[in-house]
């Protein structure tokens, strides 16, 4: 399967993401240096005490040296330190939260092809049956809603109504309860991130099942007397999952982004709430530094789905 | 044998002419779902035109029903924290939604089509740019570009539209490019170009009114990818700033306090989630009017 060519077609890609990430980080770097004003300014912070954490930041420099020593941070994995909690250097929360909105992401993306394929192929299956209506104008529905609209019912439903109506027998601790890898955590944000993009995979898994299903060799499968879920399963959803795979990517890139939204919801420490919060609190340093790893993760998330059209079609091949 | 003679002469030949819009039009009007998009967005534009100069209680006023107040009565559909009347705001956020959709609209064809049609027909190394830029766009992640250029612009609506347009040309420009790449081989382009038309002629006079339809199309779908794309901007705290009223901050304001008014989320989330559904729904249905052959 991964062959010698494999192989180094995967040290081309990984020369490539460290690439762009640095490209990334070099333009929301600039960017942000570029915007006005000072990102140390404010009231508490007078003469002396203002130089003096102006240099420990090295912001007294000329920007092109400031750039550099950033580059060089960069190609050491060193982010810098936040401008807010001083002291605290940035990769190390960045990594950890990688880690978290990864594991999220992850469960989404299942929620997405496990609900998207299965009512793409039972929609195929029943084409033109009340069935494939409902499941249809469903797709159109779920396509439709925000993810955070997802998230408000789910949180309605399961943290407020069931509550109320059980009195207190169901109660769902709805959050990130602290500590690390709790899947009855995360499955309430991870159907909400993955259910708006599920539609996209049911519509084209419905659209190429279609096409699969009118083809020769499914009517031999039938002829030679193969049961029914076999020939559902094993020839026509293999053929069909293809044109499916292409769009994993953007999929892919897809939730990572929705993560920003549900991670601030849920409260989950992903990336995506530092994001947030660290926009919101002017702390530049972390901005970049989360930026990078968004350009990191989506990067390495492109080289696995490329990958996996290997694992899935053995006729490809890189 | 006479009388279906007669019939033949008397029967028009081929039904009357029908143009491509007016055929398009009547295969628009058959789709149901897409009639209800239609009418629900005739409402919501009327709606927001009446926001202009008619709203129950203003939008801005602080303290016009108890605060967290659950609908019925005075008010409809509840008071939010600070007091304020929720229809009221939810009207008003109609008006940023829908200016904030078309406007990027609006912004993304005037990107997207001049450099498509250029892309597409004139080749060579502008193509090469092009798709270049184009894929390398495709490759970052369009909410965090579009949330780090508000950041860095600065929150208002203009820069709002702006950062839309700039993570959402693409898709634009592509189908463009692709649209003009297949009809610059067709013959009816072939003669204009030998009968001595300008290429600005070509482009905007034969390519551009032949690839109208898909343009629709994607312009459509592009509506309410835009008004999500606010809507997350100002459920993170980046969109339009307060007092504005937009759904997406509204939504955000309401889950703090889900528990004690989940009125003041569901009313917003709900206006939101229908008026992007009848787009698509729209979208859907001018797909099937206007390219019967690509039926799904």
């Amino acid at each position: 399967m991964f062959t010698r060519g494999t192989l180094i077609y995967i040290g081309q890609r990984l020369v490539l993401i460290v690439l762009a990430v640095l490209g990334v980080s070099s333009l929301v770097f600039l960017g942000i240096h570029r915007l006005p004003g000072d990102a140390l300014f404010s009231e508490h912070l007078h003469g002396t005490q203002y130089e003096l954490t102006l240099h420990h930041y090295g912001l007294d420099r000329p920007l092109w040296l400031q750039y550099v020593s950033f580059i060089g941070g960069m190609l050491h994995g060193d982010l810098g330190e936040s401008l807010v909690n001083r002291g605290v250097s940035i990769t190390p929360i960045v990594v950890r939260e990688m880690s978290v909105s990864a594991e999220v992401g992850i469960v989404a993306l299942l929620f997405t092809i496990g609900i998207g394929m299965s009512f793409g192929v039972v929609a195929a299956i029943r084409q033109n049956t009340w069935l494939d209506y409902v499941l249809s104008t469903t797709s159109v529905v779920g396509y439709s809603m925000p993810n955070f609209v997802v998230a408000t019912f789910l949180i309605l439903a399961f943290g407020v109504w069931l509550d109320n109506i059980t009195q207190g027998t169901f109660y769902f601790q709805i959050g990130w309860p602290g500590r690390y890898g709790t899947i009855g955590a995360i499955w309430l944000p991870a159907f909400a991130l993955g259910f708006p993009y599920a539609s996209i995979v049911a519509r084209l898994t419905r659209a190429s099942m279609l096409e699969v299903i009118r083809q020769d060799y499914i009517r031999t499968a039938r002829a030679k007397g193969l049961r029914e879920w076999v020939i559902t399963i094993r020839h026509s959803l293999r053929n069909a999952l293809i044109p499916v795979i292409t769009i994993l990517g953007p999929l892919v890139i897809g939730i990572i982004t929705g993560g920003v939204v549900i991670e601030n919801i849920f409260g989950i420490p992903g990336l995506g709430k530092e994001f947030a919060t660290s926009i919101l609190n002017r702390d530049y340093n972390i901005v970049i530094g989360v930026f990078t790893g968004y350009a990191a993760l989506v990067g390495l998330a492109n080289l696995g789905v490329d990958l996996l059209y290997v694992v899935i079609d053995p006729r490809i091949r890189y | 044998m006479a009388a279906t003679a007669a019939a033949v002469v008397t029967r028009p030949i081929a039904p009357e002419q029908a143009s491509l819009w007016s055929d398009a039009w009547r295969r628009l009007r058959r789709n149901r779902l897409a009639l209800a998009g239609v009418v629900y967005l005739t409402f919501l534009v009327v709606v927001a035109l009446v926001a202009l100069i008619h709203t129950p209680y203003p939008t801005y006023e602080v303290g016009v029903g108890i605060p967290y107040q659950g609908p019925g009565g005075q008010h409809w559909l509840g008071v939010d924290a600070l007091g304020r009347d929720t229809l009221s705001r939810l009207m008003a956020g109609a008006q940023i939604s829908l200016i904030v959709g078309v406007g990027t609209q609006i912004v993304v064809l005037a990107i997207g089509v001049p450099i498509g049609l250029a892309a597409g027909y004139f080749r060579g190394w502008f193509d090469q740019v092009v798709t270049f830029i184009i894929n390398l766009f495709y490759g970052i992640p369009d909410l965090l570009v579009a949330l780090i250029l508000v950041f860095l612009l600065g929150p208002n609506l203009t820069n709002i539209i702006i950062a839309i347009a700039v993570t959402r040309w693409m898709d634009m420009a592509r189908l463009v490019r692709g649209q003009t790449l297949s009809l610059r081989e067709r013959e009816f382009i072939e003669a204009a170009r030998a009968s001595g038309a300008k290429p600005s002629k070509i482009l905007f006079g034969h390519i551009l009114p032949n690839a109208l339809g898909p343009i629709i199309i994607q312009a459509t779908f592009g509506v309410p990818a835009a008004i999500l794309f606010e809507a997350f901007l100002s459920f993170l705290g980046l969109g339009v700033p307060p007092p504005t009223p937009t759904w997406g901050s509204m939504a955000a304001e309401g889950i703090v306090t889900i528990r004690i008014a989940p009125a003041m989320v569901i009313a917003p989330s709900i206006a939101l989630s229908l008026t992007l559904m009848a787009f698509n729904f729209l979208g859907d249905g001018l797909r099937d009017a206007l390219d019967p052959r690509q039926r799904r």
